[in-house]
């Protein structure tokens, strides 16, 4: 085996190497496809990111959107598309300034994550 | 900012155009994240904020006019051009690696380069103008192609409506995945002609596979 590797042209070892390149590449997005599908399966929240709409925030974290557009000093506007970068400008301040203050606004308009556990129950029976 | 975070913004702002412009320019061949785009697309669809229709139809046309750009690029502009190009898309070895495959299969190459190998659609596009390969029969597998990427893309942006920027990225690996697994296939099979081809035991009548450089 090692001989005919040694017998190989220069084209044929152009063909090794990128071969062995495309087994690397495949290997890498294999192992990061498999990353993001069990990252996919244990959280349902994606990051806020400037693109995104307040209407898309609220559909993304199932909080109704007059909850949001409140948290950022907005009354509700239907069919509203604009980023929430747009807003910001709008508002003269940096987009990150408004994710925080709808992250804040999400993490109250819930209920608690995870939920608290039950009572604590340590003789089995209910408290006199 | 990043291309893709400024490009979901002025979808946002602009709509359609944007759609049109960065699936268009997309397909010839210049780098844009027009998969996350028809993603988001579908996403806003979902929310009542743009229409399914025109997102379909501009989409599909956007990609398909520009596709057949690189066509005609290929077809007409010779080989300097197109090997200015391939050096902007990742190199000779590729160029030479999506021909050596068209001259096989022409029209599943440029379906599957449509839908499923799409980092490799500019690159065949180029190389069907460039070995002349019938524009008719190019046109009849880009638009069932594109007409499926693009329904596929936006049905997905549709059902993950809340979860857009997530669905993009993985999908975005698993589609390089593919990449890398069709042409480590391909290569593979190639050294294992040549080195089938060097074993003494190998039958002498036997002639080997014409290599990738003498077929081009």
């Amino acid at each position: 085996m090692l001989n005919r590797i040694k017998n190989l042209k220069w084209h044929q070892w152009l063909v090794l190497l990128v071969f062995i390149l495309a087994v690397v590449v495949t290997g890498f997005f294999a192992v990061s496809t498999i990353r993001r599908a069990v990252y996919w399966r244990n959280h349902r929240d994606e990051p806020i990111r400037p693109w995104m709409s307040v209407r898309y925030v609220s559909r993304s974290y199932r909080v109704p959107p007059h909850v949001l557009y409140q948290a950022i000093g907005l009354a509700p506007v239907a069919h509203d598309r604009r980023p929430l970068r747009e807003i910001a400008r709008e508002q003269n301040r940096p987009a990150e300034d408004l994710i925080k203050e709808l992250q804040d606004a999400i993490v109250h308009a819930r209920p608690p994550y995870p939920p608290p556990p039950p009572p604590h129950q340590s003789d089995g029976g209910p408290p006199p | 900012m990043s291309l893709s975070d400024y490009l979901l913004s002025t979808l946002g702002v602009y709509g359609l155009p944007v759609l049109f412009a960065t699936l268009f320019i997309g397909c010839i061949g210049v780098p844009m994240p027009a998969s996350l785009l028809l993603l988001a697309a579908g996403s806003f669809t979902e929310q009542g904020e743009m229409s399914l229709w025109p997102v379909l139809a501009l989409s599909a046309a956007g990609a398909i006019v520009g596709d057949n750009v690189g066509y005609a690029l290929g077809r007409w502009g010779g080989r300097r051009v197109s090997g200015l190009l391939s050096r902007m898309v990742g190199g000779d070895e590729r160029l030479k690696e999506a021909e050596a495959w068209l001259n096989r299969r022409q029209g599943a190459a440029v379906f599957f380069s449509r839908w499923l190998l799409t980092p490799l659609g500019p690159v065949v596009n180029l190389t069907s103008g460039l070995t002349g390969y019938s524009w008719p029969r190019f046109l009849v597998y880009d638009v069932l192609g594109e007409l499926l990427w693009v329904a596929l893309y936006v049905m997905l942006g549709r059902f993950f409506s809340d979860r857009v920027q997530e669905m993009g990225e993985l999908l975005g690996d698993f589609v390089w995945m593919i990449v890398g697994l069709v042409v480590a296939l391909v290569l593979g099979w190639k050294l294992l002609q040549y080195f089938r081809a060097r074993s003494p035991e190998a039958p002498k009548a036997k002639k080997p596979r014409p290599l990738v450089d003498e077929a081009s």
